[in-house]
């Protein structure tokens, strides 16, 4: 069993407020991730649960119990950190078999449950290694596999990719998801890398200056933003402004309809449009048009800054042969057109960062 | 070429600990040796034979007393000083560096005058001319150095390991025995070394506080020095000097940078 709630946590740290009426359910066997930009407080939600920051209010309860004073030793949560800490005077199987040996399990019983450890992160053969013989990613490996090997009710993983290249990260990521879908073990995952989360987590939950923003399943995150600021997070750069008229969103760039539900009428609200969901091209099929600023060519994509009147657009187009200066038309497909609902309209704030 | 340069300059290093020995070791194979001649004339055994035979007991008892005096001394300075660098080393709170100054002050301050001002103190509480005084007074010149060495230690020590350790199910006292001591363990040996240098040759002060009933090894090495009789005195240094020698050789394998850096 594996089921941990959060509950209104406050952290402070140094006076300042890190973490604010912090709420999340992870429930049995599920894999959720935390993500946000570095600083947002992330690691700090994660040492909380595990016992190492104690919250100034808030109720953390682990399968139904809360564990507010128990010790992290006492917890039923282990937390790999970022960097592997495996302590350099003990080898990869005494390094695994830390916790054991500290909660006094029999060595037989002990050795067994390494072996299977260690073949499951694909560390087999090399049990009497010293640590500074092994390379970054299976100092990773070891790290992980020495909280593996308790059992724990709840898995902490801080952003334990980070200290990676990029294709060792893609290996460790596909071993994670496969030892976390194998072993079903409750895991709360640090990221501040949102296609990392977007890949392998079940949901994902976004935390921004110390607050949880949105929490749901990738695909929500990603085309269904609560906010603004979600959406900016998630790569969203276009945003336009526009009232609501009758079930329709009026704005300069086009009239579009209003999702079920809404209620607002004669409101200003603010849309988003992706960037790769955005059409532009060189002849006058499109209505709106427009000036290309800047053009960077990323390989796969080229980004366009396409201005059309006072607003600046960005587009990603697989077509690569614009220029600076060259005069465009532009195209809002309308249902890509993202209406956040009236509750959320923070667009002069985003405009200010 | 570079090869060259090392072994110039390892073999210099050695030499210089090696070549004040020589003169030590042919007084103490002397009868007689007289200005202007080269080599002692004659050679000979007595001064050894006085140390080992007539005055081997003296000479054993105090070997003893100092060995035991230096031991217990590194032991608490170690205990005391681990501590003390922790904090210095992992927190930043207000007076630190009024700390660090007050520690020097065993050091800045003449010994003589340190021992001398003890000397009323510890008279008044009983302690002068004991065991335990002995090993007080050798603590204030031994623990500015042990706290040192260990502020260095842990200003490089890692404290996620301990929050690694503790997560992974040790207890307080488990992350003390088993991560936070190994890790720290080469620079915890460097400066119970040192405290235990430092207390094996010290005179003065144990002579003030041991007032002569403490006869460590330096006390009756300084009073056969003083009955002018070359050979016996070259052959007692060397008894004096073997067994520092013997603890910085035990210990080799923790000096040098890693002790000092601690880890990350």
């Amino acid at each position: 069993m594996g089921e941990l709630i959060l509950k209104n946590i406050n952290i402070r740290y140094g006076g300042e407020p890190v973490v604010r009426d912090f709420n999340l359910e992870v429930r049995n066997g599920e894999m959720v991730s935390l993500l946000g930009p570095s600083g947002a407080g992330k690691t700090t939600v994660l040492k909380a649960v595990a016992g190492l920051i104690r919250p100034e209010r808030g109720e953390i309860l682990i399968d139904g119990y809360s564990v507010q004073d128990l010790p992290p030793e006492k917890r039923d949560a282990v937390m790999v950190f970022q960097k592997p800490l495996l302590f350099p005077f003990m080898n990869v199987m005494q390094n695994v078999g830390f916790g054991l040996r500290m909660r006094g399990e029999p060595v037989r019983e002990a050795r067994q449950r390494i072996q299977e450890i260690l073949a499951l992160t694909q560390l087999g053969g090399l049990e009497y290694r010293k640590v500074h013989e092994l390379s970054g990613g299976q100092q990773q490996r070891v790290s992980l596999a020495r909280a593996l090997v308790l059992k724990p009710a709840i898995l902490l993983l801080d952003e334990p990719l980070s200290n990676l290249d990029a294709n060792l990260r893609q290996q460790m990521r596909e071993l994670i998801q496969e030892i976390q879908a194998q072993t079903r073990i409750t895991t709360l995952f640090v990221t501040h890398d949102q296609a990392e989360a977007l890949m392998i987590s079940h949901r994902v939950s976004l935390l921004l200056n110390g607050r949880l923003r949105q929490v749901g399943k990738p695909r929500e995150l990603f085309y269904r933003p609560a906010d603004p600021e979600v959406a900016r997070f998630f790569g969203a750069r276009n945003f336009i402004q526009g009232r609501v008229k009758d079930g329709w969103f009026q704005s300069e760039f086009g009239t579009f309809q209003v999702p079920q539900g809404f209620t607002a009428n004669g409101d200003w609200l603010t849309a988003t449009i992706r960037p790769e969901d955005l059409r532009v091209s060189p002849d006058s099929q499109f209505e709106i048009q427009g000036e290309i600023q800047k053009i960077n060519f990323e390989g796969s994509a080229t980004r366009i800054w396409v201005r059309c009147r006072t607003t600046e657009f960005v587009v990603l187009t697989s077509e690569a042969d614009f220029f600076p200066g060259q005069n465009v038309r532009i195209h809002l497909p309308p249902d890509k057109i993202r209406i956040f609902p009236p509750d959320s309209k923070e667009f002069e704030k985003i405009e200010e960062i | 070429m570079i090869g060259l340069a090392r072994k110039i300059v390892a073999g210099g290093v050695v030499a210089a600990v090696i070549l004040p020995f020589i003169p030590l070791i042919m007084w103490s194979f002397s009868n007689r040796w007289f200005y202007p001649d080269l080599w002692p004339r004659p050679w000979g055994t007595r001064a050894w034979e006085y140390v080992l035979g007539i005055a081997g007991s003296q000479i054993t008892a105090a070997l003893g007393r100092s060995l035991w005096v230096a031991a217990v001394t590194a032991v608490m300075a170690v205990v005391v000083g681990t501590p003390a660098g922790r904090a210095l080393g992992l927190y930043d709170f207000k007076g630190k560096d009024l700390v660090s100054v007050l520690l020097t002050l065993p050091v800045i301050v003449p010994p003589l005058c340190v021992a001398m001002g003890l000397h009323l103190w510890f008279i008044k509480l009983g302690l002068a001319e004991t065991f335990g005084g002995v090993v007080l007074v050798h603590l204030t010149f031994c623990l500015p150095y042990t706290v040192f060495v260990m502020w260095g230690v842990f200003s490089n020590y890692n404290l996620d390991f301990e929050d690694q350790a503790r997560s992974l199910g040790a207890s307080t006292l488990q992350v003390m025995y088993r991560v936070m001591l190994p890790l720290t363990f080469s620079g915890i040996v460097v400066a119970g070394l040192f405290a235990f240098l430092l207390s094996w040759s010290q005179y003065l002060s144990t002579l003030i506080i041991g007032g002569g009933k403490i006869t460590t090894l330096p006390i009756l090495l300084f009073a056969l020095m003083g009955s002018g009789d070359r050979p016996v005195a070259a052959s007692v240094s060397i008894v004096f000097v073997v067994p520092a020698f013997l603890a910085l050789l035990l210990s080799a394998r923790h000096l040098g940078r890693r002790s000092i850096t601690g880890v990350r």
